[in-house]
């Protein structure tokens, strides 16, 4: 151990745990910012319908905007959508997403019709 | 190297998680999951958005729903899936006492939320808003219950994941299973910001 200054192979080990830890800090600090986001955005959709000061029918499309930017955060930086190696879970969330949505239209399009 | 084995950090991967075939299966198939449940939270939503003003005789939305309730609850979630991903960072230096440290943070939110929202269903009973009392308490309660069965089944996922892996270390074979936890975590609350903002929020202004 005395000598592992000198060695060349624990040399680049440490060099590339500095690496990690570089980018572990760097990750943290992403999660620490979605975080105060989130809560920001939680806050403005909470008092969008509290203070009632916007008229009904825009503030309910500014929180369903507010929503879809929070699970955007939620899914990018904490699910770690933006990380290497996920091609597969974007296709699979996106087509899950789209499924979602004809899903919602066509149950309410059903139920206002009939 | 035994997949069982205590990592040291020597010998740790950058991503333990996916470092074995079997972490890379568990990995693509939870979110082939993931997509399988946002579909099916998006027919209870489109029933719940069809069916929310045929309240018959019993209270509306805008009468039973308590926005600062809601906002304490949504805090207690939200706190917990950052809870979760720090433990995740933790499970990233193989630090296992944070890790499990900042899943009992998380177990201990999400039984808070549980909690409230328990409190909360027994009070719109007693209002007379029940799964049977109309279309618009059968689709709330299957909505926004179904989404408390979920935190119910991660609070004992997780309970059962860290007491049987208490004294084993991060290994190969469990690191897969504690960042998928974390994975399914935000998941549960990325479907509750929809329904804070769903049935909540625009239940208030009708």
């Amino acid at each position: 151990m005395a000598n592992h200054t000198q060695n060349p192979e624990t040399t680049v080990h440490r060099h590339e745990e500095i690496q990690r830890k570089l980018a572990l800090k760097e990750e943290r600090k992403h999660h620490n910012v979605s975080f105060v986001m989130m809560i920001l955005l939680t806050i403005v959709a909470f008092f969008a319908i509290w203070s009632d000061k916007i008229s009904d029918s825009f503030a309910v499309l500014f929180i369903l905007t507010l929503a879809v930017v929070q699970v955007f955060f939620q899914l990018y930086v904490w699910m770690h959508l933006s990380h290497k190696g996920h091609d597969f879970p974007i296709w699979g969330m996106a087509s899950g997403i789209l499924v979602a949505a004809i899903t919602v239209a066509s149950l309410m399009g059903l139920i206002w019709t009939s | 190297m035994n997949a069982g084995e205590r990592l040291t950090d020597a010998n740790f991967p950058a991503h333990p998680e996916k470092a074995t075939l079997e972490g890379k299966n568990k990995f693509l198939g939870f979110w082939l999951f993931l997509g399988g449940e946002t579909v099916l939270f998006a027919t209870l939503f489109g029933t719940y958005l069809g069916l929310r003003n045929m309240h018959l005789d019993g209270p509306s939305g805008a009468e039973l729903f308590s926005l600062p309730l809601v906002f304490l609850a949504t805090m207690l979630l939200l706190t917990s899936s950052l809870t979760s991903v720090y433990a995740v960072l933790s499970l990233k230096q193989n630090k296992v006492r944070s890790l499990q440290g900042w899943f009992l943070v998380t177990l201990l939110l999400g039984l808070g939320f549980l909690g409230l929202e328990i409190y909360e269903f027994i009070h719109y009973v007693h209002e007379g808003h029940t799964f049977t009392s109309s279309a618009f308490g059968s689709a709330f309660y299957t909505l926004v219950g179904f989404h408390g069965a979920h935190v119910l089944f991660g609070i004992l996922w997780i309970t059962t994941l860290l007491a049987r892996n208490w004294n084993r270390g991060i290994t190969l074979s469990n690191a897969p299973k504690y960042y998928l936890f974390a994975l399914y975590w935000h998941f549960v609350d990325v479907v509750w910001v929809f329904i804070f903002t769903v049935v909540y929020l625009m239940g208030k202004v009708g």
